[in-house]
């Protein structure tokens, strides 16, 4: 069990350490693991998901949307897919000693699987609505979400040298 | 001798002119916008816009901010090349981005 006293994620002279339990690493490779059959899925369940990590380009320029869609997809599922591989690796390995491009690929990997989770919830930001509907409060998707909040708070003040 | 494409043959009143809104539009400017997110921590997107555009905190934060209360804000401006990369990197980093053209 993770200490939630102590900072998951510390600055070291040579770089970071991820401080996460055994429980909370399992979690993550689980949760990212189920991240990128979504990214390589052509389900359209998997497509709505992952909305927010494909977001409209250029709103006023239909042509120019599809130019930039057909060519840039592919490149965004690349990089998520190769952030992903970057951050099993390093959890899989015991040794979570991790330079400056190895905790910022666990930073978007991280913040890709918030915005999916965020999507299942339905996360809002109007100060006239809940931010999560009252009946989603307590399911298990809500707990992820706030947990990897935290886990990407620390690992933002982690880079920041906050 | 290669005189590097420069015609040196050619009268004045061979020289094509460019059509002048066509070499407006060439050079008008792309911005690219940042829109607010519910999901999106504010710590990050200040990270994120300091990382890809080299912003100082306090540049970083001031988008962040517009970002969060005026629900969008201009991050950064250039050739459509430059917008488009621009926009690439902020989705490889979950953000709500768009380009256009300058208005």
């Amino acid at each position: 069990m993770v200490n939630p006293f102590r900072a998951p994620i510390k600055r070291t002279r040579h770089g970071f350490v991820v401080r996460l339990g055994d429980a909370e690493t399992g979690l993550v490779l689980r949760m990212l693991g189920e991240l990128r059959e979504l990214l390589t899925s052509d389900e359209p369940s998997a497509i709505e998901l992952t909305k927010r990590l494909f977001p409209v380009a250029v709103p006023d320029d239909e042509e120019m949307e599809a130019e930039y869609q057909r060519l840039m997809r592919d490149e965004l599922v690349q990089s998520q897919v190769a952030s992903i591989t970057a951050v099993e690796e390093l959890l899989a390995t015991g040794d979570t000693t991790v330079d400056e491009a190895g905790l910022t690929a666990f930073m978007r990997s991280i913040n890709a699987v918030r915005l999916v989770l965020g999507t299942m919830l339905d996360v809002s930001d109007d100060p006239d609505t809940d931010e999560v509907r009252v009946t989603l409060r307590d399911s298990p998707e809500h707990h992820l979400y706030a947990y990897l909040s935290w886990l990407l708070e620390h690992t933002v003040q982690a880079l920041t040298g906050r | 001798m290669h005189n590097g494409g420069v015609p040196t043959t050619l009268s004045a009143t061979e020289v094509m002119e460019p059509d002048l809104d066509e070499q407006v539009a060439e050079d008008h400017p792309w911005v690219v916008i940042v829109w607010n997110d519910p999901i999106n921590l504010m710590s990050y997107v200040t990270y994120v816009l300091q990382k890809l555009f080299g912003y100082s905190l306090e540049k970083a934060t001031e988008l962040m901010l517009d970002v969060h209360e005026k629900g969008r804000a201009v991050v950064a401006n250039g050739s459509r090349e430059q917008a488009e990369m621009h926009v690439f990197r902020l989705h490889e980093h979950g953000l709500w981005a768009t380009m256009q053209h300058d208005e």
